[in-house]
Order: C-alpha cells, then structure tokens, then sequence
C-alpha cells in the first residue's frame, strides 16, 4: 500500500469524461491565492505595526492557515518560480531553519533592511517556519530580531502576491488544455491528472510527515519532529490541510463519493478528540492511540481518494514514478 | 592478443551475417523501451524530430538498450532482476540471439559495446556474495560470454564506454539485492557506492567513492561528455527532506563534485533522480525526477538552473539542441533554451533513452 501510495505522478488511461478543472479553479485554486495574499499582506502590515505581540502573532495564524489551504497547489506558479521551500521550509531534520537565523543575528547580516536582497538569503531564513522562530521561540526584543522579522514578512507577502498575479495568468492556461496553442496541457485529461496529483500528494503529506514524524515508532516517539509545534499548530495544520483537500474534492468531482464523506468525517471527528495541539501527547500511550487512529483515517481518505476520485477518472499510478531503477 | 587467425574469423563471421547500419531502419537516433496501449511491450527507434522510426517486440518491460555503433543492432535488457536480454536486429525485428546471464548472475539492466563494437558488456549480480560483476560478450561469436571481471563494487547499474577511449564508466549502486526478497534492499545502514573507471580488460583505473556522510546516496545512472566528463545521478535512501544533491560531476581522480546544493536539488527532486545526459552542446547536464515530475538542467560550469515540471518524465539524452526527453504518458520533448513537447505518442516510454552513437 506505501508503495502504491508513494507515486505521485499519475499516468494516462484513456480518459473518462469529467468536468472538474474550471469548478476547482474557480471554487478552490483563485479564492485560496486571493485569501492567503490578503492574509499575507496584513502579516506584513502587522510586522511593520509592531514586531511582536498578540496582533502579529493573531496575523501569522490566519496567513497560515490561509497557506495551509493552498499549499498542495504547487502545481503551476508556485513551482515555476521556485517558491514551494520559500513559503514552508519544513520538515527540517537539520534544523537548518535555525542555523541560518542564527547566522545572520551573530553576524548582524544588513541584507535584513532590504526586502529585495532578503529574497536571496538561504530559503531556510524564509517562509513561516522562519518566522514562527521569530515569534514564539523565545522572541528577542533587539532592533536586529525586530528588522529581521518584518524582512521576513515583507518577502513573504511580496511572493504571494507574485503567485496570485501569476496565477490570474495560470488559470487561463489550465481551463483551456487540449485547445490549440496551449503548450502546457495538451489534453484536459493532463490538467485533471495535475490536479489530482496535487490532492493525492497533499493527502499523502500530511500522513508521512505531519502525521508520521511525530508518531515516529512507539518505542521512540517524536514529539519534537511535530510541524509547527512551536506556535502549537501541529494538529491545527492536519485540520486546516484536511478541510483544504475535502473542499478541492468537492470542486473536483463528477459523482457523489459517499465514503470519502464518511471517512472524511470520522477523520475530522478524531481530530476533536485529540488533546495536545502540539502532538506531545505522541509520548502518552493513551494520547498516542487517538494520533495514530487519526493516521488510519487519513489512508483511509486516500484510498477513498484513489477509489472514488482516480479510478473513476481512469487514473493510476506513475508508469516510471512507481518503477523505480 | 588476437592472432591474426581470430582476425579473420572475425571478419568472415561480419561478412557472412551483413547487417543493416542505422540509416537503413529509418535513421533513428536515439532508442527506447516502452509499453504499448495494448500492454504489449517493445523497443523503439525515434528520430531525431521525435517520429518512431521502427518498433520491435519484446518478450516483457524492457529497462534500457545498447545501441551498436555502426550496425542497426541493439541489445534491449530485461528490468532487473532479469537473467535474459535479447539482441535484436532493428531493420528485420528479428531476434538474433539470447544473452542469458550465468547460473547464480542476474542483469541489472544496462550494458555497452566497446568502440568498434566487437563487445558488449553488462551489468550482473552475483546473488550468493552480492558482489557487481561485469560480463563480456563477443559479438563474432554469436555474443557468446567470453569472460567477466569485478565491477568494484555491490549492485553496479549503469555501464557506458568513455568517448574516444576503450574504458568503461561503471555506477556502482551500493545495494545488495537478492532476487528471492524482489528488490528489497539489504544493506542499507553500510552501502558505500562508487564510480569506478576499468579497461574492457577488468583493470581498475579510478575509483570515486561517495562521501560517507551521504553514504545512502545509491549512484544509479551516469553519462558521458566528448571529452570524458562524466555526470552521476542518484537515488537518496534516506529521508527524502534531508536528501543531498542528486547530481555530481567526475572530473578524473577520485572525487565527485555535487551540483545544485543550494538549490536544494535533491530534496526537489524527491531524493530520487531515474535518468541523466548532457545537453547535445556538452554545456549543460540534465536529470529527471519521474517522481518529482521534474527535469532540471544546470550549466556544468556556472550552475544555473532551468527546470520543467512534466508528469512521469525519465528518459533523456542529449540532443541536436539541448536535451531530448521522453515521459510514461508518451511524450517526447525537446528542452533547450525553453521547452516544447514535439509529439505525444500513445506509449508508455519507459525509463531510459538511448542515442545511438559511435562517438
């Protein structure tokens, strides 16, 4: 099953009719971007406003929850500028996001006064994971921590406003595949495998690492590898995440899918029973039951996803990605 | 030392077997395996404007083939473990011979001719000691096996000839697989991977050893510029978010110098590179991630990188202008200075594309 899960690129079969591509663009892909530019942009007022505090630290959660909802889509302009790692550099098993933080505070870097040079330092002193250090992990009360997170604020809204505009762009070329002249997608079926890997990829993410990472093995569990656990968003990333991709299924598909409903359910009602917003409760055998049931309901939503929304659309798994050699 | 009796034998055996060259099966430049819409599978040719010149059946998936250099014959290998591949004539599609690897050997699924096409070499296992072996087989004797030598190291993949000289470029993967446990792998806490450069005598010129801190990176998949730069492509073992660069360079001596580190190649490529070529100018070296869906190109001297996301994307190699690349949806496309699908083929190719050259 890991196998098959595991490849992402999904390979043709003659296509069967679905709509799907125009809804999901106009229901999910455009009101997420819009959402997570506004959220971003008010990140960065607020930064500017006051460095630290409640108001930014209210702003952060909203622009990343407002990421979380698009973040499966880099499909497009996100991977075609290169910003996938600059918005969310996690997992970090290297805790490069910390080195490279504490690099430019030893070093007093200036390139932190100027948000256009700021873009160019390592892509792990970007994105949230950098300022969630800024935030909550012992917030320093200096001049330089306080430049420092307004740079890294200012660059990541100025992305994600470059993404939306380039997505008003990308959007064209999506619903038109298969029409003449579009070198992207030649087929709709092309589009629609795009899309589908976005969801199969999301869903797959947030089973072998927001989920997986912490579990670790009952033996050793890993509450320290939880994303985000610093500002305590672990699970709500699992949540938000979840509701994303239920919200593109819906937008996606072309017949009811009644047990992807129920196991989306089941899923979200686990996640109420969950305590540790954080998911220290990985190292409490009782607490741990409840996460790893939660990791259950996801592959059962994936594989839903493949039952429901792929076969049904004659997709399957990569010709080549699923090989390997 | 061939005596001028086996001179002659060899000779007349060419004589009395004429063969077809390249420019006799449609002037392909460049094969491939691939997979039928009926299931079938078989070897094509492709021209250089990415029409198929000639489709020959295969028994089963092929992986990858040698192209000779001069005669429209080529030798399509079973994906590993296989113990078969057939040397097939391209103009007739008939089947020629059988090469079957030796009691207690397995092929891995790539093999070269040497320059004047007299041999053909190939990778194989020898499943009881896990050892890389590379076995030989002469072309005027019905590519009868005349010998074998070590390949330096554990799970040797790909094998090619270095342009303009008689050694041979093995990838040592470093993994130990026994065909009875499929294509799990044994030894991963202590496989140390290598390039190693040999005469097509067995004589080991250079080894590169992977660096022990990225020792689970398996050296898969190589490819050579004219003048002997040889590009490494390879496959993370480890976690795929802390996967070191996918791509080194060998220069001569026993270093690998990795490319695209602070663009975070590896991780962007899921960990996990299927195939790697120069750009048809030499400038350029690209690799693909089926997985990722990705084909990056980075200048081999000021590391600047272009990347192109397409689904399924492996095969590639160089080409008139920039690279050729094929996907398993049956794309064929060009990437050089942008890029552009030249045909979409109702195939699944799969993972390597071959030029035919006698460089």
């Amino acid at each position: 099953m890991r196998m098959i899960l595991a490849a992402m690129a999904i390979a043709s079969a003659p296509g069967l009719a679905t709509a799907g591509v125009e809804e999901v663009v106009n229901a999910h892909i455009l009101p997420g971007f819009e959402r997570f530019a506004a959220a971003s942009s008010e990140l960065d007022a607020a930064a500017t406003a006051n460095c630290r505090g409640a108001e930014i630290e209210e702003a952060f959660h909203t622009a990343f929850d407002a990421w979380i909802t698009v973040s499966h889509l880099t499909l497009g302009p996100i991977e075609d500028m290169g910003l996938t790692l600059s918005f969310a550099f996690w997992p970090d098993r290297k805790d490069q996001t910390g080195k490279a933080l504490a690099r430019l505070i030893t070093d007093g870097d200036p390139v932190v006064e100027d948000p256009a040079a700021y873009a160019d330092v390592s892509v792990a002193a970007q994105g949230f994971f950098a300022l969630e250090r800024m935030l909550f992990d012992a917030p320093a009360s200096d001049a330089y921590a306080c430049a420092l997170t307004r740079a890294i604020a200012a660059v990541l809204a100025k992305n994600a406003n470059n993404v939306v505009a380039e997505w008003s762009q990308f959007a064209g070329v999506i619903t038109t595949a298969g029409e003449a002249g579009n070198a992207r997608f030649q087929s709709e079926e092309e589009a629609r495998r795009a899309i589908y890997t976005a969801l199969s990829t999301g869903l797959e993410f947030i089973h072998d690492q927001r989920l997986a990472r912490p579990l670790g093995t009952f033996d050793r569990p890993r509450p320290r590898r939880a994303e985000a656990r610093r500002s305590g968003r672990s699970l709500r990333n699992v949540e938000v995440s979840l509701r994303a991709l239920q919200d593109l299924t819906t937008a996606f598909r072309a017949a009811p899918t009644e047990r992807l409903d129920a196991a989306y359910s089941t899923a979200f009602d686990r996640i109420g029973s969950i305590e540790s917003g954080d998911f220290s409760g990985v190292a409490d055998p009782g607490q741990r039951l409840r996460v790893e049931a939660l990791q259950v309901d996801v592959r059962e939503i994936q594989i839903e996803t493949m039952n429901e929304i792929g076969a049904a659309m004659g997709l399957s798994a990569g010709f080549n990605a699923l090989d390997g050699d | 030392m061939p005596t001028r009796r086996h001179v002659l034998a060899g000779l007349a055996a060419a004589t009395a077997l004429p063969r077809a060259g390249w420019a006799d099966v449609g002037a392909p430049t460049h094969l491939t395996a691939a997979k039928d819409p009926d299931g079938a599978f078989a070897l094509y040719g492709l021209r250089a404007d990415a029409t198929l010149a000639f489709r020959v059946p295969l028994p089963a998936r092929g992986h990858a083939a040698a192209a000779h250099p001069r005669v429209a014959e080529a030798v399509a290998f079973a994906r590993r473990p296989g113990t078969f591949a057939v040397v097939l004539d391209c103009a007739s599609g008939a089947v020629l011979h059988q090469l079957v690897a030796p009691k207690g050997r397995h092929f891995y699924g790539h093999g070269a001719f040497s320059a004047d096409g007299a041999h053909l070499y190939t990778t194989e296992n020898e499943i009881d000691t896990g050892h890389g072996r590379i076995g030989v087989w002469s072309r005027a004797q019905g590519y009868a096996r005349i010998g074998e030598f070590s390949s330096g190291g554990i799970g040797p993949h790909e094998i090619l000839r270095i342009p303009g000289t008689d050694c041979l470029a093995i990838a040592n993967g470093g993994i130990r697989t026994h065909p009875d446990a499929g294509r799990e792998k044994l030894n991963l806490p202590t496989m140390r991977p290598n390039l190693t450069i040999a005469t097509g005598e067995g004589a080991v010129v250079a080894v590169a050893d992977v660096p022990a801190e990225m020792h689970q990176n398996s050296l898969r998949h190589i490819a050579a510029r004219a003048d002997g730069l040889i590009a490494c492509a390879f496959q993370w073992q480890g976690d795929i978010f802390a996967a070191p660069s996918s791509l080194a360079l060998y220069r001569g001596g026993d270093t690998l110098d990795f490319l695209g580190e602070a663009r975070h190649l590896g991780r962007t490529m899921k960990g996990y590179a299927g195939s790697v070529a120069f750009s048809g100018s030499g400038e350029r070296v690209a690799v693909t991630s089926p997985r990722a869906g990705l084909l990056a190109v980075i200048n081999t001297t000021s590391q600047d990188m272009q990347t192109v996301q397409q689904a399924d994307i492996c095969g590639v190699s160089p080409g008139r202008e920039g690279v050729l690349a094929t996907d398993g949806a049956g794309g064929v496309h060009r990437v050089a200075s942008s890029h552009s699908r030249m045909k979409a083929h109702a195939l699944a190719f799969d993972n390597h594309l071959v030029r035919i050259s006698s460089g």
